[in-house]
């Protein structure tokens, strides 16, 4: 029997001049781990509220055809009876936890459904994800993986056949995106449910997918097993999605004619370490060297920093904290959520006041200097874009500062920098209202507007695709030359290795680690015990020789080549 | 069925407004209500009203869902969640805003015209104002035994509460109704209905004029809040029982074992009414 | 013109966001473990109509004096926040001390006074009442017993949300308070021409931090109210069943029939005592 049956659906939303689905006739067979792809604005999410009824009885619309999931009809069952049948977890998954304490969130939508037995029901869902321990928590205690696995669980309490996740892993550090997909081949393995993610990650969708659907431009390309899906790279490349870096490489060694035109290619490490083999005359390991002076741009003195907390003790931060960071450096700063990172930087720009200890600017104490007397000096770039928008364009937003600073020539600056950032068709619209890459890069250039020395940027690339990261990725290269020295905290591996000429490795308050990025990947101790997940073509290359430190696809195809007999 | 569906779209809008306005409103009213006061001279100056927000989303919106938001989010975020509840008194605040808003939101046909969007901001503002006066002025009037008989009592209370809505209006009025909205409305126009799914409102789509039959309901509304006053502050000016009752200490002790044994009741009733549920229940 | 320079420093700096998030949230979630919060939201509901309303009616110093301390003693039992405390004696100030100051202005004497003294504290006993009730049971515990009363569904909702979404929008209106103190330029405030301008700043800062906070609320609640939708909120607005299933986690236990009789015995004993003298 099939989960979801859907007949030449065509959906335009309200006001929409052209439809966003066309024609889609598919069916997901019972008990399938699905994943959906395609380009931003390809009608993904749409779809996908399509099989759960919102769409259309409660997002109306000009509906046509028929969808049938769990042998419902989508338009006579109400939504309700549907819930039951179908979960749903949002991209912005936060905003979907109503209630403030964590079994209370998770039983409620069975409390909605008159179920005697709704907290037994909100416990086990909270059992199967792992959040038994934080039942009495109030929301925001959790953290972003926490609060994602309380949003499926609230799905998951009511018992659905089928769960759909709208990009579960954007948000999230590297260990929970384990723990989510780990979780949804649990359930999809031992208890039978249809899962489906739209997900741009194709290393999760290799070592977890069955089968991949691609929409383009809201029409169904096809829906093919995973395996040969992530192999048809000319095609997922040109809707932006990028295969496994496994297979991208092998895909270019045929090109190169290093590889044998009729190996499958690979799509796991695993898979890869098959077919790849080091090359007879591969060069040693280029070192990468910094190219810091050794003037001083920042430094913290016996740091120590603590938050009131709601109740009970104040929560220490950094107990005895000395860093120098030197003019001219890239640094990355990583680790684990909590690690510290934002305290660290909020007292760079001076929001933050350590309790004991100092942070100097230049060799110059901060303590008694305002945040806003810095901002010549020290810029801030949040995680949130969102936040930064505080004007009704982004052209207003990239000058404010300088012209209440009354900054001389700021509109010519404010032209270059939208130019160089490509934003100039852009100014006149309101930040927020941009997609995710034109919204970060207009951040970019709201922190570079006062020409700071230091800057400093906090998950730049969190929550973008693939294509929008590797964007926003160029953008910060070529920003190396505009700003002298420059911070980043993040999880991306991939930003860390491409861009970072440092690594400082941030935890339980503690500098654990510090140095190149041949010191801090090379560093097995390190890497596990922070858990950081190096990037999949470095995961190949040492797979393969523990001696390789491959970060790019180049790097590996200059030592590696295919093996004759795979 | 077609009908239908609009009829339940409209719904969800609703509560999206709702929700908006009363997070916003409810924020704000949490924040004046933990900036201090400070008086210069005689007046208090107050910077109590954030009116702005509840006034641009009904210029905006569904002006009825946005009142209702507005003070709802004021009575959940800033006294109940502060525990500044003032009890049943609260309701006089909950309708001369939601009476206020309402009228507001009514007026704006076209959020474009800025002239309109400034006199219904303006003339929202006042109408809240002027009703919380009244409400005030009664309120004291009632509170203190023999209003009348003290002396310079009743000058200072029609002078200082004449002044504070003066200023009030002048203040709040214009620094943080008038300005705010004109800033606002024009900026969000356009901008924000799309967030929520929405087509923007515009003289095509407006609600149509004020009716009488809405007239009446704010009138009924605000009689409701005076009574309420009333009964949350002065009862004993309407039944007027309190003079006996001070005077004899045994009359008041009846009065509390009456009012001691009417919770003891409530507190027996509701024990057997949890038996006799957990009864069905097996 | 103090007042002036007191409020501009207030508002960013003593007084700063930071500080009073932290205190609305150590009011609203950081006390829930005390003897208050574990009381039925019902008994608590009935103690409060007492001590809210039978105050007014009361004109005896004696018997209020009495409910005074007996409010005192367990609003310090629900474990206020300092600035609730606060705000309290500033609000009782603002409600009828400042009515005392102009009535002897305008020529009152000692007798306008005295029903003044009583009216102060008639407020300070039913504010503190509330304060007691409202700030030390827990929001949504006391959602659930407006319900058993029957209140509006729509109101309960809103209690518990409010509840949830407090802390995140406060976040939300901090970071774009940031913003502005990073990326903006307020004016020298040292002489006192300045620090009127700072305070005119201030308080443009925060009316135009509500336009980018419109528009981010209003993405949330979109998401919000279609997350609603699908756990059932319309279904169970209108089903009897859900609401008993609701209540049914609603208990009396020893301990708050021992809180009424022991408030009881205390009014009882002040009734005495006012009897008396």
């Amino acid at each position: 029997m099939n989960a979801i049956e859907i007949n030449n659906l065509t959906y335009c939303y309200p006001g929409c001049e052209r439809p966003t689905l066309k024609n889609i006739t598919v069916s997901i067979e019972k008990g399938d781990f699905l994943a959906i792809v395609g380009n931003n604005g390809c009608g993904k999410s749409t779809f996908c509220k399509t099989l759960n009824g919102l769409i259309p009885q409660f997002i109306s619309g000009d509906f046509q055809g028929s969808v049938v999931a769990c042998g419902l009809d989508t338009q006579e069952a109400d939504v309700g009876t549907l819930a039951r049948k179908v979960g749903y977890v949002y991209q912005d998954f936060e905003n979907q936890i109503i209630r403030p304490t964590v079994l209370d969130d998770a039983s409620y939508a069975c409390l909605n459904y008159a179920m005697p037995d709704y907290v037994q029901r909100g416990m086990t869902a909270l059992e199967q994800c792992g959040l038994s321990g934080k039942k009495d928590d109030f929301i925001w205690q959790l953290s972003g993986g926490q609060a994602h696995l309380l949003a499926l669980a609230g799905a998951l309490a009511l018992g659905p056949d089928v769960l759909i996740l709208d990009e579960p892993i954007a948000q999230l550090d590297p260990r929970h995106a384990d723990t989510i997909y780990d979780l949804l081949r649990e359930f999809n393995e031992k208890h039978g449910k249809t899962i489906i993610v739209i997900e741009h990650h194709t290393e999760y969708i290799a070592d977890y997918c069955k089968h991949v659907m691609l929409l383009r431009d809201g029409e169904l390309a096809w829906v093919l097993p995973a395996h040969e899906a992530l192999t048809r790279v000319d095609e997922l490349q040109a809707s932006s999605i990028f295969p496994p870096q496994a297979t991208i490489a092998a895909h270019r060694m045929k090109k190169l004619g290093a590889l044998d035109e009729k190996t499958p290619l690979p799509i796991t490490v695993e898979e890869g370490a098959q077919v790849f083999k080091l090359r007879e005359n591969a060069p040693g390991p280029a070192k990468t060297e910094s190219r810091a002076s050794l003037l001083e741009a920042a430094s913290f003195h016996d740091v120590q920093v603590s938050y009131r907390s709601v109740k009970g003790e104040p929560h220490v931060v950094f107990k005895n904290l000395n860093l120098t960071i030197n003019k001219g450096d890239k640094v990355a700063l990583i680790g684990s959520n909590g690690a510290g990172k934002s305290t660290l930087m909020k007292m760079m720009v001076g929001l933050l006041k350590p309790q004991k200890g100092d942070v100097k600017l230049g060799g110059e104490s901060i303590r008694d200097v305002k945040p806003e007397a810095l901002s010549r000096r020290i810029s801030m770039v949040y995680q949130n874009p969102e936040d930064m928008f505080i004007k009704d364009s982004i052209g207003g937003d990239i000058a404010y500062a300088m012209e209440v600073r009354k900054v001389e020539g700021s509109a010519a600056r404010t032209d270059e920098l939208l130019e160089r950032f490509r934003l100039t068709e852009l100014r006149e619209r309101d930040g927020r209202l941009l997609s995710g890459g034109q919204m970060r890069r207009a951040s970019l250039a709201i922190g570079v507007a006062l020409n700071p020395g230091i800057l400093l940027l906090d998950e730049p690339t969190a929550n973008l695709d693939i294509a929008t990261r590797k964007e926003i990725m160029r953008t910060l290269e070529d920003m190396k030359d505009i700003t002298e020295t420059a911070v980043i905290a993040t999880h991306d591996m991939q930003l860390v290795c491409e861009w970072a000429e440092r690594i400082i490795v941030l935890c339980g308050g503690e500098v654990v680690a510090d140095g190149t990025r041949d010191e801090i990947f090379g560093n097995a101790d390190v890497i596990k015990k922070v858990g950081i997940r190096s990037p999949e073509i470095f995961s190949l290359g040492q797979a393969i020789d523990k001696d390789a430190l491959c970060y790019t696809i180049d790097e590996f195809l200059e030592r590696f080549e295919g093996r004759t007999n795979a | 069925m077609a009908s239908n569906k609009m009829q339940q779209a409209n719904q969800s809008q609703k509560l999206m407004i709702f929700v908006l306005t009363m997070a916003l409103y409810g924020l704000a009213t949490l924040f004046t209500e933990l900036i201090p006061k400070f008086q210069v001279g005689i007046v208090e100056f107050s910077v109590e009203f954030f009116l702005f927000i509840p006034l641009t989303l009904a210029m905006l919106f569904d002006p009825m869902s946005a009142a209702l938001g507005a003070a709802t989010g004021e009575l959940v975020f800033s006294e109940i969640m502060l525990g500044q509840f003032g009890g049943l008194g609260e309701i006089e605040k909950f309708v001369t805003v939601t009476i206020g808003v309402y009228v507001a939101g009514r007026l704006v046909a076209d959020p474009k015209n800025r002239k309109l969007v400034g006199v219904a901001a303006f003339a929202g503002t006042a109408l809240q104002l002027l009703l919380g006066t009244i409400v005030d002025i009664l309120k004291v009037q009632f509170a203190i035994e023999d209003f009348e008989a003290v002396a310079g009592l009743p000058e200072s209370v029609f002078f200082t509460e004449g002044f504070a809505f003066v200023n009030d209006l002048l203040f709040s009025g214009i620094l943080f109704a008038l300005l705010p909205t004109l800033f606002l409305v024009p900026r969000l126009h356009g901008k924000i209905e799309p967030l929520l799914g929405m087509a923007p409102r515009s003289e095509k789509i407006s609600l149509g004029k004020l009716s009488a039959k809405a007239v009446l309901g704010c009138v009924i509304a605000f009689a409701v809040a005076i009574a309420a006053e009333f009964l949350a502050e002065n009862g004993m000016a309407i039944i007027d029982w309190e003079a006996d009752w001070a005077e004899s200490g045994t009359a008041m002790a009846v009065a509390m074992l009456v009012a001691a044994i009417a919770s003891v009741g409530v507190v027996l009733a509701m024990r057997t009414k949890g038996t006799k549920a957990a009864q069905k229940g097996v | 013109m103090k007042a002036v320079e007191k409020l501009s420093e207030s508002i960013f700096d003593k007084l700063s966001i930071d500080f009073l998030r932290n205190q609305v949230l150590k009011n609203a979630y950081g006390n829930n473990d005390t003897v208050i919060a574990g009381l039925d939201p019902r008994i608590l509901l009935v103690w409060y109509l007492f001590f809210g309303i039978v105050p007014w009616f009361v004109s005896d110093v004696t018997f209020l004096l009495g409910c005074f301390v007996l409010v005192a003693v367990t609003t310090l039992m629900a474990h206020v926040a300092g600035l609730i405390l606060f705000l309290f004696g500033l609000g009782v100030f603002t409600q009828t001390g400042y009515l005392l100051i102009v009535t002897l202005l305008f020529g009152g004497d000692a007798t306008a006074v005295a029903p003044l003294l009583v009216l102060t504290l008639k407020v300070a006993t039913v504010s503190l009442a509330s304060v007691t009730v409202f700030s030390g049971m827990d929001p949504d515990k006391l959602a659930n017993g407006l319900m058993w009363y029957g209140c509006p569904e729509r109101l309960s909702f809103s209690i518990s949300y409010a509840y949830r979404m407090l802390p995140i929008l406060m976040e939300e209106f901090q970071n774009i308070l940031l913003s502005y103190r990073l990326r903006g330029n307020p004016p020298e405030h040292e002489t006192l021409m300045g620090k009127i301008k700072y305070l005119i700043y201030q308080l443009k800062v925060i009316i135009h931090s509500f336009y980018p906070l419109m528009l981010n609320t209003a993405k949330r609640s979109r998401t919000t109210v279609e997350v609603l939708e699908i756990k059932g909120y319309r279904y169970a607005a209108i089903n009897k069943d859900v609401k008993k299933i609701k209540l049914a986690s609603l208990q009396v236990t020893n301990n708050d029939l021992l809180f009424l009789s022991l408030s009881f015995l205390w009014v009882a004993v002040t009734v005495l005592l006012s009897t008396l003298i």
